[in-house]
């Protein structure tokens, strides 16, 4: 067991990616608190793991407001005595250009994506830092490293968390903090599917498109669970202020 | 780390450094591990530590007939190679003017083309088996540029695009990936520093401190596992942050 005793909190942790790292991380001895605004999901997500013998709870979180982040930090902290692992990986996706973007939705996006990121970690970083060190995990995108087209605010929202998580590691480095963030290439999730539908095309065809890749298939939520998993883990001590990319060789090059 | 148990490992450069500590970890992981190294005597100290390698073969990378004799020996002692790392590598410091041809054509022969010659016989004997995982040390010396090291610099920027470059073409049957470390405390690192030079160099890094040779060997060990399937053609670097800010971050 990799995070045997360690405490985590996974934002977005009711579905998708953010669901199978929970699962993951408390197979590997953790304590995981799953926060998400869909209070339906993440009960069941929270449940499934304490019926599979793991120790996690649910705390019903917006991550775009502060004083929600605050409560959520404070219930770890009281809860579970520390906080070793965030993984800020809250977030969505609006595919059109910026002429089909309302205001209202590039707001939305860099509120969920990236100022999530700064509210919830200005919150747990003093708790890692009174006890001596922890590891940040956010989830960024192959879109924060290049570009994608109709999904312009969603490439400047994951280029601010590439370059926001090199930042932050610069800053808490020499408390301990390790920083860092993936990239995940298309990913078989629910988020995946519903780009095919905001774009209007058969889910099909938007899939076949998506595995286009040297690896020839989309990921799935669990390989990217691991890599989390790895930045997570002692293995990656020395590991901080990278983006480590999980896609099939999407960005490697052009085939 | 998951599937690692029994993969039969071969290891250039690996009977020092970074090499060594990664023979060791696989070793714990339960694999098949057989080192290559130009440097007789060190050889004989690394069979002499790690008892458990299933060989340690001497070549000199640089030179296509003996990596392929070596290649052949590591076949016939394991069976076979499924993980390459592909680690043997040499630098120079001495400032741009004053390179020589013999000091240029040395770097590149060992860190380019040497690396080159492992990667395509093991690429060769893996596309025509059961496939598997290369694993290439370059450097942050090939993304930043530094001083004292222009034509090491280039050979580890020549690696990260063969990385991608053989990532692309061997796929889906072999992953390729690099490993980009920053500082390493390896012994022969730390006899060249007084400990007023270690402490200098140590201001300049987030973490405060050099790597470990394990901790490099620990990402070989996670990007050889069933854990990094999905992750080829991608350069990881393993710095403590040291370029995640350019100088005017310091």
């Amino acid at each position: 067991m990799q995070l045997k005793g360690k405490v985590a909190i996974v934002t977005g942790g009711a579905s998708g990616i953010g669901r199978a790292t929970a699962e993951l991380f408390s197979r590997e001895g953790a304590v995981v608190l799953i926060a998400d605004v869909n209070e339906a999901a993440g009960k069941v997500a929270s449940e499934k793991i304490v019926k599979s013998g793991g120790r996690a709870c649910f705390e019903r979180t917006d991550v775009t407001r502060a004083e929600e982040c605050r409560r959520l930090t404070e219930r770890a902290a009281r809860e579970f005595g520390a906080i070793d692992i965030l993984f800020n990986n809250a977030g969505i996706i609006r595919r059109a250009t910026i002429l089909d973007l309302s205001e209202e939705d590039w707001d939305r996006v860099m509120a969920i994506n990236v100022k999530s990121i700064y509210l919830l970690s200005r919150e747990v970083i003093p708790h890692m830092q009174r006890a001596g060190g922890g590891s940040i995990i956010n989830t960024a995108s192959g879109w924060g490293l290049a570009g994608g087209a109709k999904a312009a605010v969603y490439c400047a929202s994951k280029g601010a968390v590439v370059l926001l998580t090199k930042a932050m590691a610069l800053d808490h480095g020499p408390q301990k903090i390790r920083v860092n963030c993936i990239c995940p290439g298309d990913t078989d999730t629910e988020m995946l599917r519903s780009e095919a539908q905001q774009l209007g095309e058969p889910s099909e065809g938007f899939l076949a498109e998506a595995a286009r890749r040297p690896l020839g298939r989309v990921g799935s939520a669990d390989e990217i669970a691991k890599a989390a998993l790895y930045l997570a883990s002692d293995a990656a001590s020395f590991v901080t202020g990278t983006a480590l990319v999980v896609d099939g060789g999407g960005l490697a090059g052009t085939i | 780390m998951r599937g690692l148990d029994a993969k039969r490992v071969l290891i250039t450069g690996g009977a020092s450094g970074i090499g060594a500590a990664t023979a060791a970890r696989f070793l714990d992981e339960g694999s098949v591990v057989c080192v290559l190294d130009r440097d007789a005597e060190a050889g004989h100290r690394i069979q002499h530590e790690l008892s458990e390698l299933a060989g340690v073969l001497e070549a000199d990378v640089s030179s296509l007939e003996q990596v392929q004799a070596a290649f052949s020996d590591a076949i016939q002692l394991m069976g076979g190679v499924d993980v390459l790392i592909n680690n043997a590598g040499i630098s120079i410091r001495h400032n741009f003017l004053e390179i020589t041809p013999e000091e240029w054509d040395k770097v590149i022969a060992v860190n380019l083309t040497g690396v080159f010659y492992v990667a395509q016989t093991a690429a060769r004997h893996m596309m025509e088996h059961d496939g598997g995982v290369i694993l290439q040390t370059a450097s942050t010396n090939g993304v930043m540029g530094y001083p004292y090291y222009a034509d090491y610099n280039a050979t580890k920027a020549g690696v990260i695009e063969l990385t991608r470059s053989m990532a692309l073409e061997l796929a889906p049957k072999v992953r390729v990936c690099a490993v980009a470390p920053g500082y390493v405390l390896t012994p022969m690192q730390r006899a060249e520093y007084t400990d007023e030079m270690l402490e200098e160099v140590n201001r300049k890094i987030p973490l405060r401190r050099h790597a470990k040779p394990e901790e490099i060997a620990a990402l070989f060990a996670f990007l050889a596992s069933d854990d990094a399937a999905f992750i080829t053609g991608h350069v990881f670097t393993a710095d403590g942050a040291e370029t995640a800010g350019g100088l005017a971050s310091r």
